[in-house]
């Protein structure tokens, strides 16, 4: 919902229309897909029998119960307050989502005797770099928004030639370009400083963006009255403009942190050790590669939802002019 | 003061970068000694050749080797594991001094690569069809053969190979296929071939230490024959150091003589590839 309001309306879910034909939809994709083979054959034992031989009567029953399940669960959840659906769905996705790795036969010896070794040495690559990263690309940022805004035919250039060359090119050929390109004029950087490099430059660009779009975003009067009454471009950016940009530039900008924890990954490819390098190649050996590449999809994960609850409590902090 | 300090610093390194890059003979050599250590690329990512151990160093083949050669030459070793086309793209500027990663020494490579150490021999055979009746290459004339794109075993199959390092035994093309067919990679050409004996291919030409490894993992195939070529397999340096190139060839030799080679090789594939039988 975008605004609670108080228009009072039945719930879509108890509605008998949307009910039965949840049901029918439902029930023919599980008759299609023929879940005998499965989990669900399994439990359903008793009333078909061996699952492998129960032909289409199998099919079909389970087919029938399976769908009767999913759309009593479904109104169930209808009579829930908002906040106790959205945490029961939640929960519901994640059983799912884990009980399909489950199904995977995974060796969990394997992974609790590998974790350790990717949190310390993989997370923290890849934490330091992002977080270096980010930091060099929000001060890139800050200069290339004021430059793309400016009146200044060279500012405006450099800056423009900047955020369509780094914005138009993959982060990946970047990541080469840098650590390849860059000892052909002399200059030999290494490994780390090289992905670094490649990451603040791209999200630079796409960050520059960002903050110009924040700036304008302010009313033109705004700029005017401030400059009226004798404040100068660097006051009436740090004391009008900014302050009222700000709440428009943060979310797209937690976008790009999250997207730079997981674009970071990028950088395995000059052989930093971080979380997906090792992702790679800690299996390899014993042919465990599904282990190790759901672990570290899992740590990416949780870095990811800390990232979005701390852009969630900066945007409250923000958004607090616009709500009642 | 400080500023001018700072800016003798900046000077000062650009100027050593700078002459890491314009390697004169025996530059690498020196640094190397100078420094007590040689930096070693390798992959992390290719068992058992290299790979991260359950203590999670990198273990194998190839990095007990490069072990072995730091150790003859005195020097302390460091790993680095950059992606195989970063290291084949050249262009190392003093980032690491040698590569130990089961090169193929291919005259294109030998351009800008010098190979100073063939250290051990990938033999080349042709695996088919369990139930397939082929007794000997003959009988697979006019039919479909399977191998690597772009691979030194289409190449033969083609029969345009050549290999240009020390010490590669002569080969003869002993098979007349009716239709090469180029798959992805070693894995595709073997999936096509399990699904039966001539179904989609009736051979397929690749490395002895792969189809072993996928007759262990289940494979219904054989072997055919002795091995039609091999492949050697080298240490690579960046041309232009004769001096480096020296003395890792003597440590290669040396690793070669007393059995060292032979020894590592048996640990890692359970046979002795060290020289060509």
């Amino acid at each position: 919902m975008l605004y609670p309001d108080t228009v009072e309306g039945d719930i879509l879910v108890h509605k008998p229309w949307f009910v039965a034909s949840m049901f029918a939809a439902v029930f023919v994709i599980f008759f299609a897909l023929d879940l005998t083979g499965t989990i669900f054959g399994d439990l359903m034992r008793p009333a078909i029998g061996e699952p492998s031989q129960s032909g289409l009567y199998g099919r079909f029953a389970v087919a029938l119960v399976t769908a009767i399940l999913f759309v009593l669960n479904l109104v169930l959840i209808g009579f829930l307050p908002l906040g106790a659906q959205i945490g029961v769905v939640w929960v519901e996705l994640l059983v799912l989502f884990l009980s399909f790795f489950y199904t995977f036969n995974l060796s969990f010896s394997f992974i609790a005797q590998k974790v350790p070794f990717m949190v310390t040495q993989g997370v923290f690559t890849t934490l330091y770099v992002s977080a270096v990263s980010i930091f060099i690309a929000s001060i890139i940022a800050i200069i290339g928004a004021v430059a793309k805004l400016s009146t200044n035919g060279f500012a405006y250039a450099i800056a423009s030639f900047y955020t369509s060359f780094f914005r138009g090119l993959p982060l990946l050929m970047q990541v080469y370009l840098i650590y390849l390109g860059l000892p052909q004029l002399g200059f030999v950087v290494d490994a780390v400083p090289a992905g670094v490099m490649a990451l603040s430059l791209c999200y630079g660009a796409y960050m520059t963006e960002i903050f110009r779009a924040g700036i304008q975003s302010i009313d033109r009067g705004q700029w005017e009255a401030s400059r009226s009454i004798g404040f100068g471009f660097a006051l009436t950016m740090r004391k009008v403009i900014l302050p009222q940009a700000l709440p428009v530039i943060i979310p797209p900008t937690g976008n790009q942190f999250i997207a730079m924890l997981k674009d970071s990954s990028l950088v395995s490819v000059i052989g930093v050790w971080e979380l997906m390098f090792l992702a790679r190649t800690l299996g390899q050996k014993t042919f465990q590669h599904m282990e190790m590449l759901i672990s570290a999809a899992l740590i990416y994960w949780m870095l990811s939802i800390c990232l979005e609850l701390i852009q969630s409590r900066i945007e409250k902090h923000y958004g607090t002019r616009s709500s009642r | 003061m400080t500023y001018k300090k700072f800016l003798t610093g900046m000077v000062a390194g650009l100027a050593l970068s700078l002459t890491a890059i314009s390697a004169q003979a025996g530059a690498v050599l020196d640094k190397v000694m100078k420094n007590g250590t040689i930096t070693v690329a390798t992959e992390a990512n290719w068992a058992p050749q290299s790979f991260i151990n359950d203590k999670n160093e990198l273990d194998g083949f190839d990095v007990d080797v490069a072990k072995g050669i730091a150790k003859r030459m005195g020097v302390k070793i460091k790993f680095v594991t950059p992606a195989w086309d970063i290291i084949t793209a050249g262009n190392w500027s003093g980032r690491w001094d040698m590569h130990v990663g089961s090169m193929t020494p291919t005259k294109k490579r030998s351009e800008i690569f010098s190979f100073p150490g063939v250290y051990y021999y990938t033999p080349a055979s042709v695996a088919v069809h369990k139930d397939s009746k082929a007794k000997s290459f003959k009988d697979l004339d006019g039919k479909v053969v399977a191998a690597t794109t772009t691979s030194t075993y289409e190449l033969y199959l083609k029969r345009d190979l050549t290999i240009d390092a020390a010490g590669v035994p002569e080969f003869k093309y002993q098979l007349n296929p009716g239709t090469i067919r180029s798959l992805d990679n070693v894995n595709t050409s073997l999936d096509d071939l399990r699904l039966g004996d001539g179904v989609r291919v009736s051979a397929v030409v690749g490395s002895l230490p792969s189809f072993v490894e996928a007759k262990k993992n289940g494979y219904p195939i054989k072997v055919l024959g002795d091995p039609v070529f091999y492949e050697p397999l080298s240490v690579a340096i960046e041309r232009g150091d004769d001096e480096l190139a020296k003395n890792i060839s003597a440590a290669v030799t040396a690793m070669k003589a007393d059995g060292t080679l032979s020894t590592l090789s048996k640990k890692w594939y359970g046979v002795d590839y060290s020289s060509t039988k």
